[in-house]
């Protein structure tokens, strides 16, 4: 009898045991006490707004994406580290991480999960489409008023450095939804890298078009400087594009948008003509020819033949193998530090690709590629901390030490670089280097050119085999502070192009945002592209599928959707 | 009276204990049963359930209208049931030879060997094969001695169907024969030896004895297995496909997943999962029938 009672007893506590476990279910913390704090001080000046300290602490809950590569020092956490205890110290700002996941997909499947099921946190960086989405269900926060009251002059000027393109992606119904991250303008350019000590090995000029890469190619090809394993030219792996599109504007890494932009082709965005017909560029006789050329490259073996299928394109490039590469100007640098530990001569030089008229027309990326979301629900004390929080971060992200704890664990990371930023530092390192100006001159500046002092400041240590008039070698640089000579590489090589030659044509995509119809069936429509195009350039499909794609394209919504898009305008 | 007020308390523990059970199944399985509303709205987050607004059939009429769909449930149902046949057939096959293996040792070792692809997880197992398939990779190599021309192969459409079958064949065998081989267990080795002594051979009485021994046993799993028909596998199928291969190899649950996930169509993405639960519903309870009339299991 004792025991039957004791089993009652023992399965009502586990039962307990489990409905308590019920309950430690994080039910969105707001504690009331600090909702009703602050409501700023009257003898504030507002001036002092945009890095106000809190009376009383302020907690705002995040959502954070942590890279699988980056790691903190023992003891510390993303909600535990030298941001948080600056942003507590000096804002009382508390930051509390309600989630974390690995940054790129598992993050996004996250905020689609927090979107879908109405349970945002305080904050999120998030991508544009799940803006888009958590906009439109309005759940999200009208920050318009408090923006323009706590955002600071720096962050100001650079959102002003865009022509109002960025208030205009993250106003929806006259409302405010998001900050948005501003990116360098070279952010959506595309350049070709190629190995320059390959070029001077064989006595090859530096490529200039579409047929000079080719004649490159099979050189590359019949020589085989890197062995077997030579690849002329890389594509895009399993997790990359061919081209970039209106949706996801940043430039693609090995994707194929320059020497489509050398056709005058524009796949992927939404073209305007003169007479203000709007076309899809996808479907134009321009991009049908240059996926022909591609896919003639990739079967005469110029193009790497697994591509699409490979794990990592960049690694490929890290191992030495590619003699050619289409990518960002941050891709040279910055993307593949690892090809010039393996080999310290690779010399890296980034070109850009002409028309056969010999002009440069660049593919242009969206002004914003990020964007931070606030939960409607939010109190307005949170909103404010984390407009705080990204005035804090452009003001005195260079004064950080992020040996140890990099930058990528600050709290809701928000981007903010005026659009010219790389062009500008480009331009003035060049002064330094060439004597013209000290990097003393750069030191008491506070401009929204965050960077500027510490570029030039470091500039010529890094850059010790400087001559004025000789083109740089990756021999010039010293590898000592490897983040240093990521950051000049990526500045002076990669960016070289757009810093110094002039543009024919910046092509923009006429929206960079869902129409109605395409909320429906635009997943539809760009599944069908991708499979098309990669199935042609990999001679998978012949070239005349093009002509059922465009029409079969057209037919299932396409047609709608460009009414729709030529309604905007 | 003493009696039955002592059955009862047993009983009543016994329900306390189950009830941590049917709260988990309550909370994790029938309360989002509501979410499958979401099939019949234009559902937005920001308004929940309760104030989205209702389009009745018209998700489901657009699911249909789209040339992916007709694919994607081809695919999934070509996937599934060539599976569900080759994952009776090939460990049924194995079990009886490995039975007629004499050396106990040997036995042990390939039956552990065979049984370890189970336990690796497909996010593991994909990238291996990716990479032994790949155009660089070993089985390039082995048929290049043949005159054969490399391919990447889990990038060619033609192929890509029966290489997840058969990896799947492959990964699953060795466990799916353990079952097998305990059903063989329980036949009675006086069997074997009064068919010796009448004069059988090996393959008669694998035939006459084996074989009936454990019909029972194949069909209750072949019939059980018919539930999972729409079940192509997507952990499988997400770690080795491209848009290279979306024409044979994409599926029900990795289209949802993109649908729903990736391209934030909540909407859709219910409509097609709740199609897929419908079917599958359909397909256990007339299993569970089969089951019953057949080899007289009864799960309830």
């Amino acid at each position: 009898m004792a025991k039957k009672t004791i089993s009652i007893i023992m399965a009502m506590l586990m039962m307990a045991g489990l409905l308590a476990g019920c309950q430690a279910e994080p039910v969105d913390s707001k504690s009331p006490d600090n909702e009703s704090v602050v409501g700023y001080n009257v003898a504030v000046n507002s001036e002092d707004l945009p890095f106000q300290k809190f009376d009383e602490v302020v907690e705002v809950h995040i959502g954070q994406s942590v890279s699988a590569t980056d790691t903190l020092p023992q003891g510390k956490s993303v909600d535990n580290n030298q941001y948080t205890d600056y942003l507590l110290e000096n804002y009382n700002i508390k930051v509390i991480c309600d989630w974390t996941a690995a940054s790129g997909n598992d993050y996004e499947q996250k905020v689609a999960l927090c979107i879908a099921s109405n349970t945002l946190p305080d904050g999120m960086a998030v991508t544009r489409q799940y803006m888009l989405k958590a906009a439109k269900s309005d759940q999200l926060y009208d920050i318009k008023d408090l923006f323009s009251q706590y955002a600071s002059p720096q962050i100001k000027s650079v959102m002003d450095s865009t022509n109002g393109r960025a208030y205009e992606d993250v106003t929806f119904n006259d409302k405010q939804v998001a900050i948005p991250a501003v990116e360098v303008e070279t952010g959506g350019v595309q350049v070709l890298n190629v190995r320059q000590d390959w070029l001077d090995e064989y006595n090859l000029k530096a490529p200039e078009t579409l047929e000079d890469i080719e004649k490159i190619a099979q050189v590359f090809l019949e020589k085989k400087p890197a062995g077997d394993e030579t690849i002329a030219i890389a594509g895009p792996d399993k997790n990359g594009k061919p081209y970039s599109d209106f949706l996801d504007a940043g430039t693609t890494t090995c994707g194929f948008d320059l020497a489509f932009s050398a056709n005058d082709a524009y796949p992927g965005f939404w073209l305007t003509d003169e007479s203000g017909e709007v076309t899809y560029g996808s479907l134009s006789q321009s991009t049908r020819d240059t996926v022909e050329l591609m896919a003639n490259w990739y079967k005469k073996g110029y193009i790497d033949l697994e591509m699409g299928t490979r794990d990592s394109t960049i690694e490929l490039i890290n191992s030495g193998a590619v003699g050619m590469y289409f990518g960002a100007w941050w891709m040279s640098g910055y993307g593949t530090g690892d090809a010039y530990r393996n080999n310290p001569d690779a010399n890296w030089q980034s070109y850009p690709i002409y028309t056969s008229d010999k002009k440069w027309n660049v593919k242009m990326g969206s002004t914003t590629t990020g964007y931070t979301i606030m939960n409607k629900n939010a109190s307005e004390d949170q909103v404010k901390a984390m407009i705080i929080m990204s005035n804090a971060l452009l003001r005195d992200e260079s004064t950080f030490d992020v040996s140890e704890q990099p930058l990528v664990f600050w709290p809701i990371r928000n981007l903010m670089a005026p659009a010219d930023e790389c062009e500008y530092t480009y331009n003035e390192l060049i002064k330094v280097l060439n004597g013209e100006t000290k990097p003393e001159d750069y030191a008491k500046e506070l401009s929204a050119y965050k960077l500027l002092a510490d570029d030039t400041s470091v500039v010529k240590e890094t850059v010790p085999g400087y001559e004025k008039g000789k083109q740089l070698t990756v021999q010039d640089f010293s590898m000592e502070n490897f983040g240093n000579f990521q950051r000049m590489y990526s500045l002076l090589i990669g960016d070289r192009p757009y810093s110094t030659t002039p543009v024919e044509k910046k092509v923009y995509s006429a929206v960079y945002s869902q129409t109605e119809t395409m909320e429906s069936k635009w997943s539809n429509l760009k599944s069908m592209e991708e499979e098309v195009m990669m199935k042609i350039i990999t001679g998978k499909s012949d070239i005349s599928e093009f002509d059922s794609f465009v029409q079969k394209w057209k037919a299932e919504g396409g047609d709608d959707i460009t009414k729709e898009v030529k309604e905007i305008m | 009276m003493r009696q039955s007020k002592r059955k009862s308390r047993t009983m009543l523990s016994y329900h306390i204990m189950i009830s941590a059970g049917m709260l988990w199944l309550i909370f994790f399985n029938i309360v989002p049963m509501f979410g499958i509303v979401m099939a019949f709205q234009d559902f937005n987050p920001g308004l929940g359930f309760l104030h989205s607004k209702f389009v009745g059939l018209g998700n489901f009429e657009y699911l249909f209208s789209m040339s992916d769909s007709r694919r994607v449930i081809a695919n999934t149902f070509i996937i599934a049931v060539s599976k569900l046949i080759l994952n009776v057939v090939v460990p049924l096959t194995f079990a009886l030879l490995l039975n007629e293996v004499g050396n106990l040792k040997f036995k042990k070792a390939v039956q552990t060997v065979v049984y370890l692809p189970h336990f690796l997880s497909w996010v593991i197992l994909a990238s291996v094969l990716l990479q032994i398939f790949s155009l660089k990779g070993s089985i390039n190599g082995l048929l290049s001695v043949f005159g054969i021309e490399g391919k990447i192969w889990f990038s060619e459409d033609v192929y890509f169907r029966n290489l997840v079958i058969g990896s799947d064949v492959w990964k699953e065998f060795g466990f799916n024969a353990v079952i097998y081989l305990a059903a063989l267990t329980g036949i009675s080795p006086e069997l074997y030896e009064a068919a010796a002594i009448d004069g059988c051979g090996k393959l008669k009485s694998i035939w006459h004895i084996t074989l009936p021994g454990i019909a029972g046993t194949v069909v209750l799993l072949s019939v059980l297995g018919l539930g999972n028909v729409l079940n192509a596998g997507f952990d499988q199928v997400f770690n080795l496909y491209s848009p290279l291969v979306y024409s044979t190899g994409d599926i029900l649950d990795t289209w949802v997943f993109r649908m729903g996930l990736v391209d934030v169509q909540f909407s859709l993405a219910t409509t097609a999962g709740l199609f897929k639960s419908v079917i599958s519903f359909i397909l256990v309870v007339t299993s569970y029938l089969v089951a019953y009339k057949v080899a007289d299991y009864k799960v309830f």
